[in-house]
């Protein structure tokens, strides 16, 4: 991949994979689902996690699995609000370029 | 290097940020070890490089959070607008930290901005379907508006040429029956000599004639003279009494 992915899209990113799960999804999970979509070191997720945590986007809860507990996110109400903001800037943004690219501008 | 050395080591790396904040973050990376299970171990260790990295990204975070709780503090109504702000700020920083040497003073200039930045958000995210419903009921409401206009000119016009259309009629009357007049005076003066009575008759009949002109000549001096003017003052009178109503 030529393309940075900007500390706003990759929120935007983590936010999308983390709403796909109604009931919320940890760590290694959204980890890899990010993966498949971009490039990313391993280590870059968890500071967006626990910003978008301290931002009221995502809420954590710890649930045992297999005789441990492991730690949830979920979106909420204002992480919604937040991807749906996201996701119009980025119609926007990637409408343009693609009509430069395309000749329409 | 294996698990246990790596969490160690990055508890050590640590010991400079908040026990909670410390506590979060190793947490998170046993999660990260147990979900991966015992057999990646050593592929989870390779993947998030040395515990000096991991540890360096946890910090810088934590850095730059603490000086945007404050610029949110100042406005924390508006979350999700500044939320854009904050994270175009970010996204500066993070050019800069790849390359381009031109940016870094791109960033004093939008963490100055940073405050300004929400404004233009909200006025651009108003517009985009107002514009578009407003467009559209234009769109739509304009032939019949148009439509409207047209007809009511058309009106306007067709009654106007009607009024001329009468008062030119009412001339061409008045000047037909003054030829007429002359005419049969002309050949009524003519026959007198010949037969008394056909050219008295026949000038009799063209002073009827003349009088009919006159009274059409009146009329005619009525219609565009009294009438239309009158007429126009109404209409005139009747929008700035409209207007005057609607004033008060």
């Amino acid at each position: 991949m030529v393309f940075n992915t900007g500390a706003a899209l990759l929120d935007a990113i983590v936010l999308a994979v983390v709403s796909k799960e109604p009931e919320g999804t940890y760590g290694y999970k959204i980890t890899q689902e990010v993966r498949q979509v971009i490039e990313l070191s391993e280590s870059t997720l968890y500071p967006v996690l626990r910003r978008l945590q301290k931002d009221d986007c995502l809420e954590v809860y710890d649930m045992e699995c297999a005789g441990r507990n492991r730690r949830y996110y979920k979106i909420t109400g204002s992480g919604w609000a937040q991807l749906r903001l996201y996701e119009s800037e980025w119609r926007q943004y990637s409408d343009k370029i693609t009509g430069l690219f395309e000749g329409r501008i | 290097m294996n698990r246990t050395d790596f969490m160690e080591q990055l508890e050590r790396l640590l010991q400079s940020i908040t026990p909670a904040e410390r506590e979060e973050a190793l947490q998170y990376y046993n999660d990260y070890f147990d979900d991966a299970g015992a057999e990646n171990e050593q592929e989870v260790i390779e993947a998030l490089g040395n515990p000096a990295r991991v540890a360096e990204n946890i910090k810088r975070d934590l850095s730059e959070n603490v000086g945007e709780n404050v610029s949110r503090g100042a406005q924390p109504s508006d979350r999700a607008v500044i939320e854009y702000g904050k994270t175009g700020n970010e996204q500066n920083s993070f050019y800069e930290q790849d390359s381009i040497g031109q940016v870094p003073e791109n960033k004093g200039e939008s963490s100055r901005n940073q405050e300004h930045a929400p404004a233009p958000t909200a006025k651009k995210g108003m517009p985009g379907w107002a514009i578009v419903l407003i467009t559209i009921a234009a769109v739509f409401a304009s032939p019949i508006l148009f439509g409207l206009a047209v007809g009511l000119l058309g009106l306007m016009i067709g009654v106007l040429a009607t009024w001329f259309a009468l008062i030119f009629t009412s001339a061409v009357v008045m000047l037909s029956m003054f030829i007429v007049l002359v005419v049969l005076c002309a050949v009524g003066v003519q026959c007198l000599v010949v037969d008394p009575l056909v050219g008295i008759a026949l000038i009799g009949g063209g002073l009827i004639c003349g009088g009919i002109g006159i009274l059409f000549l009146m009329l005619t001096v009525a219609l565009t003279g009294i009438v239309t003017p009158a007429v126009f003052r109404g209409i005139g009178r009747l929008f700035r009494g409209k207007k005057k109503e609607a004033e008060v």
